[in-house]
């Protein structure tokens, strides 16, 4: 059963197109987002911990290291809501032709830009 | 290949997938649910991490005490809960798809689904219990 798996495929045989590389990315970021949820139950245990718990982990998340996780992070919760929207609308039967598949796509792509660099003019105001 | 293998040994199907074949019922039927739980978590999951993410956004450079405050409001604390919940329970459909896709020895994926599994549970419930916590306190 030693047989190749599709991503093997993909420099040889497939062009690249959007709409693969975006459903890649969709899992790609969905796993990401899953390991990065150890930051979130460990950032509320901090909270409800208090004093040294708190400072540590706090120091942690400011060190150039944890903020390079947290845009990591925030690229991937922003691509993945954007991209899980368009999931649902297909789901729901709505934006299968090829254009407007593409169209959503690149729609995504931008969105994920605009509300990453949001959140980040966000902090970086307050 | 050398050695044979039983068929539920190199299949990645579960136990009653394995017996419905067997008996040549075709599927197990059971996928649904599944599928059903994965978008109705994304759908909660659009309002409760949005909500959650900008709360983040304004708590970003505070202290302990405004952010234990700010958890321990019923509001912030009820759709924290339910953030992680949604979260928790939206990742262990995702992970368990990737792990179907790329787990190819019975065995293997087995003990893969119950660390992946055992895992989110604990990260869960020390989530929620973290929440409960300071919210009881106040």
């Amino acid at each position: 059963m030693g047989r190749p798996l599709s991503p093997f495929m993909f420099p040889t045989w497939y062009r690249f197109q959007i709409s693969s590389a975006l459903s890649i990315l969709h899992r790609l970021t969905g796993v990401g987002l899953a390991v990065g949820s150890v930051l979130l139950a460990w950032w509320l245990i901090a909270v409800a911990a208090g004093g040294q718990v708190f400072s540590a982990t706090h120091a942690f998340l400011a060190s150039p290291f944890g903020v390079l996780l947290l845009f990591l992070w925030s690229v991937a919760f922003f691509f993945h809501l954007c991209n899980g929207i368009r999931h649902l609308a297909w789901d729901a039967g709505r934006g299968f032709e090829i254009r407007t598949a593409y169209q959503s796509g690149y729609a995504v792509l931008t969105a994920t830009v605009v509300l990453t660099g949001l959140a980040w003019l966000a902090i970086w105001l307050i | 290949m050398g050695k044979t293998r039983s068929l539920s040994d190199v299949t990645a199907l579960r136990d009653e997938n394995v017996l419905r074949r067997v008996r040549h019922l075709g599927s197990a039927r059971d996928g649904l649910g599944e599928w059903q739980l994965q978008r109705k978590t994304a759908l909660a999951l659009i309002p409760l991490s949005l909500y959650f993410v900008v709360s983040m956004l304004r708590l970003a450079t505070s202290d302990q005490s405004t952010a234990a405050q700010w958890l321990s409001s019923p509001v912030p604390a009820l759709l924290t809960m339910l953030f992680v919940v949604a979260l928790f329970a939206h990742a262990l459909v995702g992970l368990r798809s990737v792990l179907l896709d790329y787990v190819h020895t019975r065995t293997r994926l087995v003990a893969a689904e119950l660390v992946m599994q055992g895992a989110i549970i604990l990260l869960a419930g020390a989530g929620v219990l973290a929440v409960l916590k300071l919210f009881l306190a106040r």
